[in-house]
């Protein structure tokens, strides 16, 4: 599903990534981690197109990132859903539209949008709460709203950035329950994270690292 | 691009419209304003082309009497002037006619004409020649064929000022290419630069967009229909103004420039039809330029 090829990284002088070789299989949940400033959200950027590598290959369901058009990545992305650490919600749009948009940017017709959208805020827990605006709801509920958007044109692949990085230990349960459903469900799940508490938890698969290195995997 | 998105994309921009009200009212105004002069410049050139032709194409001829003239020749001389295509005699001056005249044009400085033995104007023919088939007479073979007959001094017409009339008209038109050049970079500028603070205010919207996967015209379209719709409603307001103000002029007669005795027409319907494209082209194309360097996420 996922696979790099000898992938560096620069951004000026600074090096990001260096000679990052792996692969993910369809269907896997893995976990990127290693400290801050190890080169995880640089990975998952380079995974997404949101960056281009300095040099290496970067393969996405057999897609080299490398060769495609600009157009074909805007399509590629609605195939890849994205969750940031800080939500990225439109604060001045109610969560229905929020998480409709992705759909809306797709041109899917207004029934299809307005029963797939439902569709993902109840599988967040969030149908009840459809009218209100980001800033009325918690932290935790926000994100949520943020993965309803990842997942409501049905992605091939989820990648979240430090998705619990700003909640409390009960809420981050909540989250990393709701990643192994969608994951149960047949989605790639590629998430970044550094705490530790997380990863003692889980016995899923990890690529660590470090200084911009892979330094193992478990 | 699929039917189905057009409504969204009306929606977008009308909800960009209104959540900068601010910027694109005081952007429409400033439109309205340079168009308006354009409007007023080109009213003004319509209507003195059009006067100037309408003299153009008449014309005038004064026909100078020898001195002493008898009667019967006058009589047949007038006969003979009536009989030439499209002429029309307008004024007969006599020799004390044409003095009086000089003394009233002469005012205060009419003394000097106290020291001459006798008046030395000539009695004159003023013959007015209207178009024959749509076009001015030729005037050098009438003014050929006048001189040679008898009892006639000299003949003169209305050529020399004409020409310098066109000659100013030259010059007015390539002020207006000159100030219509200007005006259109100046609206060019106002609507690029309200179309990118637009953008700017919706940053975030666009880059979240583009995360989760809007195709770059996607995203640029509901801005081009923004800037489209800043300058058709420009073009419009500003012809509806130049319309009120060529009304209201036309009401009072005119009597700005002393033209009063003309008649003051609106500019004619392509005129009309090349303000309001040329208005809503230059809002198409300012979104275009305001768009260009925002698509890099």
């Amino acid at each position: 599903m996922i696979q790099l090829f000898h992938m560096f990284k620069n951004f000026g002088p600074n090096v990001a990534l260096q000679d990052i070789s792996l692969r993910v299989r369809k269907g896997d949940f893995v976990f990127v981690t290693g400290p801050s400033g190890a080169g995880k959200t640089t990975l998952l950027r380079l995974v997404f197109g949101a960056e281009k590598p300095t040099s290496g290959n970067i393969l996405i369901n057999g897609i080299n990132l490398n060769r495609i058009r600009r157009q074909q990545l805007d399509l590629l992305r609605r195939k890849v859903g994205f969750v940031f650490q800080d939500f990225k919600l439109l604060t001045g749009r109610t969560i229905f539209e929020n998480v409709a948009l992705a759909l809306e940017v797709a041109g899917e017709r207004p029934s299809y949008i307005r029963k797939k959208t439902h569709l993902a805020l109840r599988s967040v827990g969030l149908a009840k709460k459809e009218l209100s605006y980001p800033l009325q709801l918690s932290g935790g509920e926000q994100q949520r709203v943020a993965i309803a958007r990842a997942i409501v044109n049905d992605p091939l692949v989820l990648l979240a950035d430090e998705p619990t990085g700003n909640l409390d230990p009960a809420l981050t349960k909540d989250i990393m329950l709701l990643f192994r459903t969608i994951h149960m469900k047949g989605t790639t799940v590629l998430v970044a994270t550094h705490s530790r508490e997380l990863l003692e938890e889980t016995a899923q698969k990890q690529i660590i690292l470090n200084h911009g290195r892979l330094v193992g995997e478990k | 691009m699929r039917l189905r998105l057009v409504p969204y994309f009306i929606r977008q921009a009308f909800q960009n419209v209104r959540e900068n009200r601010l910027v694109h009212i005081v952007g429409i105004s400033t439109m309205v304003i340079s168009l308006l002069i354009f409007g007023t410049f080109l009213l003004l050139f319509y209507n003195l082309d059009t006067w100037i032709h309408g003299w153009g194409n008449t014309l005038s001829m004064s026909i100078y009497l020898e001195e002493g003239i008898d009667s019967g020749t006058e009589k047949k001389l007038v006969q003979l002037i009536r009989d030439l295509p499209g002429a029309k005699i307008d004024e007969m001056v006599s020799k004390k006619q044409a003095y009086n005249n000089l003394l009233r044009a002469l005012g205060k400085d009419s003394v000097v004409l106290q020291g001459l033995p006798r008046n030395p104007l000539p009695a004159s023919i003023e013959v007015v020649f209207k178009p024959l088939n749509g076009e001015r007479p030729d005037p050098g073979p009438i003014k050929e064929k006048l001189e040679k007959l008898r009892g006639v001094e000299e003949v003169q017409y209305s050529e020399e000022w004409l020409n310098r009339f066109e000659g100013l008209m030259k010059v007015v038109r390539l002020a207006g290419f000159i100030i219509g050049g200007l005006l259109s970079l100046g609206v060019l500028f106002i609507v690029t630069n309200t179309i990118k603070l637009t953008i700017y205010s919706r940053q975030e919207e666009i880059e979240i967009m583009k995360l989760v996967g809007a195709t770059d015209w996607f995203v640029k379209i509901p801005f081009l229909i923004e800037g489209s719709f800043q300058g058709v409603l420009s073009g419009l307001v500003s012809l509806l103004a130049l319309y009120s103000g060529y009304a209201f002029l036309a009401a009072k007669k005119a009597d700005i420039l002393g033209l009063a005795i003309l008649d003051f027409v609106f500019v004619p319907l392509p005129y009309v039809l090349t303000i309001f494209l040329v208005s809503a082209g230059l809002g198409l194309v300012g979104s275009f330029i305001a768009l260009g360097r925002f698509f890099n996420l």
